[in-house]
């Protein structure tokens, strides 16, 4: 009889474990897929939503997925969750295309199957996120029918034979969980993801979010190390995290396995065997830099060489990164060091411990002409730009920051 | 070492042209060139705004600038107040009156050690004239000045004392609050 009631006691216990992990594993998933940073208002509480979008077609804001049955997806049944993530179908009609349902329909069952488990024992909370904003025809969901008809491209994830299972997991990770291409892929009229441009860079809310191909990576000096740094505290010495890219690595990437950032590396850096070197682009001379972009190169040292260091070798991550191994300062584009210029940076913080300081910005103080002479001193010193930035393209870029609220955020 | 020649108006007094070594930072600059030590450096990384000074916009508006993070080419040709500047001298270089601000602190004895203090002077001061070309609503003071000084780092008091002067300053200036409050 002992026994019996012991074995019944063991099987509840195994059976709670089993559910246990069950919740533990779409918390991961949940991590994964980076639904917090969405789905939670600044300052708010997780999952509860009321984050705005601005989009060109006016203002969205995301909702409450946790289990309260008035407001949020406590009425949802498991094929509901399902409609929803992989479809964009929700209770209320056809989800807009903010949520990625375009990159989680590749979401297998099981990994649903467990991010529903999960959102369903969190504490139901009762929050309607405010109204969405948009204009006509937008505000008509009916339309989003006629959308995902035309631009939801459902087509299954390109696994080829001979990568590596690393491999094959990364672009599970980085195209389907993940959704790194909802930002890093450029967009069409219509705000569908450009498919055949896949992850080759796209500017979103003032920022670069960069081309992350293999090749441009690579160019750029990023390695396996120089990754995982980045992905793991936000800031490597080719750079630090920008934007809503700081709040992927801190509620997201930093809470991956090793094993799955190692997956992402190598798919990101399409890491093989015959294909693992990482091959700077021929690196500028500060010399040549210094006779080209005299008033750059004082620029430089009169405002950016305090923090960022002599020759631009920087000081410390925390403080300031080196500009000498700047991937922004290597890549095609020079966006980013514009808009980092004009707009500055706000500080961030990891966790209790980690923080970094952040960046004064200097539209006040540097017209067009002197941003450029700067940006070109940089990128001549320490890049491998071919074509300097002009005053025109630097005065195009403030002109869309200013329209789009971006300035004077930062002081 | 490469220098650069140095001009500006410091606490109305023309200097230079000096010959600077081009990486030193605003901050060295006036404590060794120019002896004004009443700067002080904090944290060094721009974060806690101790040596915060204040730099003359073209139009004559004044911009509270961190002194440790800036090197002295950035205020080449500027006019620039620091702590010293602040009290009204004779001609004689004697104080003849501290500023409305500084009379503030220390009736509220805003700080302690006193490191903090000149930044808090100069940005505040910059946060009165600010308020002397825009006036802000009377409901609206305290986000004014947390905006203003809410970056500064004081390890001390606590932070009330000088935001009780600052108010006090701003709400006893004729003409910086907006009258129909809301």
């Amino acid at each position: 009889m002992h026994q019996f009631v012991f074995a019944i006691l063991l099987l509840a216990i195994g059976a709670n474990a089993a559910a246990q992990s069950e919740v533990e594993k779409g918390r991961y998933l949940a991590a994964a897929g980076d639904c917090v940073a969405c789905h939670t208002a600044a300052n708010g509480r997780p999952f509860i939503g009321g984050r705005p979008f601005h989009t060109p077609f006016g203002t969205l804001f995301s909702t409450n997925i946790t289990p309260d049955k008035k407001t949020g997806i406590g009425n949802y049944t498991l094929e509901d969750f399902t409609a929803a993530m992989r479809r964009g179908e929700g209770a209320h009609g056809n989800l807009y295309p903010a949520m990625p349902y375009t990159s989680y329909y590749l979401i297998p069952d099981e990994d649903i199957a467990s991010l529903y488990t999960y959102f369903m024992q969190l504490p139901a909370v009762e929050y309607a996120a405010p109204g969405n904003d948009l204009f006509f025809p937008a505000n008509l969901r009916y339309g989003l029918k006629l959308w995902n008809w035309v631009f939801f491209d459902k087509a299954p994830i390109s696994q080829p034979e001979g990568k590596s299972p690393q491999w094959l997991r990364g672009n599970y990770l980085v195209n389907g969980l993940g959704h790194c291409g909802e930002c890093h892929t450029p967009r069409n009229f219509a705000f569908a993801m450009k498919r055949e441009e896949k992850l080759s860079g796209n500017i979103l809310e003032g920022w670069d979010a960069v081309d992350i191909r293999p090749a441009s990576l690579r160019r750029q000096g990023w390695d396996r190390e120089q990754l995982r740094l980045l992905f793991t505290t936000g800031a490597s010495e080719r750079g630090t995290a920008l934007g809503e890219m700081f709040s992927v690595v801190k509620h997201s990437l930093s809470r991956l396995s090793e094993s799955d950032i190692n997956a992402i590396i190598t798919y990101l850096l399409d890491d093989s065997a015959e294909n693992n070197e990482s091959v700077a682009g021929k690196l500028g001379s500060p010399q040549v830099a210094a006779e080209q972009h005299t008033q750059g190169r004082a620029d430089f040292v009169a405002y950016c060489a305090g923090c960022h260091g002599r020759e631009g070798r920087g000081v410390t991550l925390s403080f300031a990164p080196p500009m000498d191994r700047s991937a922004a300062v290597r890549g095609d584009s020079a966006y980013n060091m514009i808009a980092v210029i004009l707009r500055g940076l706000p500080a961030q913080r990891m966790d209790r411990i980690n923080a970094r300081a952040g960046m004064p910005a200097f539209h006040l103080e540097l017209d067009d002409a002197r941003v450029a002479g700067l940006v070109n001193f940089m990128r001549t010193a320490w890049g491998d730009a071919e074509e300097p930035v002009t005053r025109e393209e630097v005065e195009e870029i403030r002109r869309q920051l200013r329209e789009e609220d971006y300035l004077g955020a930062v002081k | 070492m490469a220098k650069i020649p140095v001009s500006m108006v410091v606490n109305g007094e023309k200097i230079g042209p000096l010959e600077v070594e081009e990486y030193t930072s605003m901050l060295d600059f006036l404590h060794e060139h120019l002896n004004l030590t009443g700067t002080k450096l904090g944290c060094g990384i721009g974060v806690c705004r101790a040596c915060t000074i204040v730099v003359e916009r073209d139009d004559g508006s004044l911009e509270p600038v961190r002194s440790c993070i800036n090197n002295v080419g950035r205020f080449n040709g500027e006019t620039v107040t620091t702590v010293e500047g602040q009290a009204e001298h004779d001609s004689a270089g004697e104080i003849v009156a501290l500023s409305p601000i500084q009379q503030a602190f220390l009736r509220n004895f805003s700080f302690q050690c006193g490191w903090c203090t000149a930044g808090f002077v100069n940005a505040a001061t910059a946060l009165i004239d600010q308020l002397k070309r825009e006036p802000v609503p009377a409901d609206t003071i305290e986000g004014v000045i947390d905006e203003a000084l809410g970056e500064h780092i004081c390890r001390c008091t606590g932070y009330v004392r000088y935001f009780r002067a600052v108010r006090e300053v701003i709400e006893s200036t004729p003409g910086l609050l907006l009258k129909e409050a809301k």
